[in-house]
């Protein structure tokens, strides 16, 4: 550590390079983290339309709990956020894997399937607000080829809702899943594919046991982007469903930002972004112990 | 990477990667074309595809009724600034974390990432209040500094795996030649960094046009980009198809046309950390 010739120089440009990464800390700490902790503390009040300093201890969280919006809320994300993990993954993969194989006019292809991604949500939603319109989009469609039977329609069924909402963030994203894993495919030694071929080992074996460990770190960057993905899950259910029908597809940041802005109680928003907050941690932190604690040193 | 592939084979994959890329684009063009018809024939059925009479009158209408200009440069200032700011910041925070490691780098890297994944929600009022308390509620500037911040982690860590390319021995000449650290940032590292710093600003000025929780929560009138004009025609326009298609098509053709000049950087700036 020490064994730098130039100590002098070594000892300022430590400074310096504590001085340069101080103002990306400040605002991290001072908005994130202060944000936060002042979320957290009101989230102990009963304040209604502006933010009092009233304690009522765990009150705010018990009728949270008892709310059956917020319970819709909690089963709409899992529902969303496992299904967007596995489905992405799966048809981000195999597009990857056949794009590897050299395709004709791959630059273009791999653009217009990004496109998606670079919409804004509330415009996926709208636009899939309509194809999934019973009287106008696929529905519609696939009845007018003759197929007359043809039932899909599952923005107006309340079990179903979610799923109609799951179709239009996988059209988003799986572009990008897809992309992030054709990366990693790339930066695989052709030689092993080779050497794979030499032994006599399947392709799907291929796939299965040698490729896929080793593009953990492209699957690590896909995780956190899908997963930041899914916390954030708010603005295509404001465009696509507003929830509906009834609160069937409510989600939990739809719940914090109504019971904020609209609903005029404070307390019961801070409580439930508090939850949010919450079960958020109890993900990562063990996850970044995992990945990030053993080799500090590296 | 590159197998031999024989031209069946290849022909096959192009044929299915086609009709998967050709229905991920279909929603957009379905929206495009809906644009140019007029609202009976944007719900007639059997749906029209090509052969309808195009009109341009659903553009007039929606650049009648709101003004698409104010919105499109309120979208060019938020997104614009928010990235330049955000750079602006970022490239010592890299820089420190690139070429001066310390034991806490990758931490510090991982729990600035891991502010990401914290719902926005959390923030949401706290930020409102401070928007409020500084009278800047519906301005340009707080929603620059806002998108700023909420972006930056991905700046940083962007930035940090594009410098950690670059050999930092060419900074040690440059020292050795008496650059000082400013130099040594600005006329060294950065034209270096310069395709890297390029995609990170591409794919953070899409991140920040794209917002909408933060833009739609934090603007009414004065300031609202894009995002906010075609939210505006979600609700009373809910039956005005082809009016909602075309403020849509407005929205989205700067991006579309932007990333299409720029695939390569667009590319890169999507996968980033993920290409080694």
């Amino acid at each position: 550590m020490a064994s730098e010739a130039k100590r002098p120089i070594g000892l300022f440009r430590n400074l310096a390079a504590k001085i340069a990464a101080i103002p990306m800390i400040l605002t991290a700490l001072v908005v994130f983290l202060g944000g936060t902790l002042w979320t957290v503390t009101y989230s102990f009040t009963n304040s209604k339309l502006l933010p009092r300093a009233d304690f009522v201890g765990f009150d705010q969280y018990e009728r949270l709990w008892a709310t059956e919006r917020w319970q819709v809320s909690i089963e709409n994300l899992m529902i969303y956020g496992l299904c967007s993990l596995v489905f992405s993954f799966i048809i981000g993969f195999v597009l990857a894997a056949l794009m590897d194989q050299k395709i004709r006019f791959e630059n273009t292809f791999r653009t217009i399937i990004l496109y998606p991604f670079a919409l804004s949500f509330i415009v996926t939603g709208l636009v899939w607000q309509w194809l999934l319109n019973p009287d106008l989009g696929i529905q519609n469609v696939i009845r007018s080829l003759g197929f007359t039977n043809f039932d899909f329609n599952p923005l107006y069924n309340p079990d179903i809702v979610i799923y109609g909402v799951l179709i239009a963030g996988l059209w988003q994203g799986t572009g990008l899943v897809m992309v992030l894993m054709l990366a990693g495919l790339r930066g695989i030694d052709g030689d092993i594919w080779k050497a794979a071929r030499v032994d006599g080992i399947p392709m799907w074996k291929t796939y299965l046991f040698i490729v896929i460990p080793m593009m953990r770190p492209v699957f690590i960057t896909t995780l956190v982007i899908i997963a930041s993905g899914i916390v954030r899950l708010y603005d295509l259910i404001v465009a696509q469903t507003s929830g509906g029908p009834g609160i069937s597809s409510e989600v939990p940041a739809k719940y914090v930002y109504d019971y904020m802005f609209q609903g005029q109680n404070l307390g019961q928003g801070f409580a439930a972004s508090t939850m949010m907050l919450l079960a958020v941690a109890i993900v990562i932190i063990p996850w970044a112990m995992l990945e990030f604690g053993g080799k500090k040193r590296v | 990477m590159a197998r031999n592939v024989t031209p069946q084979r290849k022909a096959i994959n192009t044929v299915i990667a086609w009709a998967a890329g050709l229905l991920i684009f279909f929603p957009i063009l379905w929206t495009i074309l809906t644009s140019f018809k007029t609202e009976a024939q944007a719900i007639s059925s059997p749906p029209v595809f090509l052969f309808f009479d195009w009109t341009l009158e659903n553009y007039a209408v929606v650049q009648e009724r709101s003004n698409y200009m104010r919105f499109l440069w309120n979208s060019v200032i938020i997104a614009g600034g928010s990235t330049v700011l955000g750079v602006l910041i970022a490239i010592p925070a890299a820089w420190s974390m690139a070429f001066v490691p310390s034991r806490r780098t990758k931490d510090i890297l991982m729990w600035m990432l891991s502010t990401k994944m914290l719902p926005a929600v959390g923030v949401l009022y706290p930020i409102y209040l401070i928007c409020i308390e500084l009278g800047i509620l519906d301005s340009r500037a707080a929603l620059v500094v806002v998108l700023m911040l909420i972006n930056l982690p991905i700046i940083v860590w962007m930035l940090y795996t594009y410098f950690k390319e670059i050999p930092g021995e060419i900074l040690e000449a440059a020292r050795m030649d008496g650059a000082s650290l400013k130099a040594e940032i600005l006329y060294v590292l950065t034209p270096m960094a310069v395709p890297g710093i390029a995609s990170t600003m591409l794919l953070n000025f899409i991140l920040a046009w794209n917002e909408a929780f933060w833009t739609l929560n934090l603007t009414a009138a004065k300031a609202a980009p894009l995002t906010a004009f075609i939210a505006s025609y979600s609700s009373p326009e809910g039956l005005f198809y082809a009016k909602l298609s075309a403020a849509s098509t407005m929205a989205i053709a700067p991006i579309l046309i932007l990333g299409w000049f720029s695939q390569k950087q667009l590319v890169r700036g999507l996968t980033f950390g993920a290409v080694k």
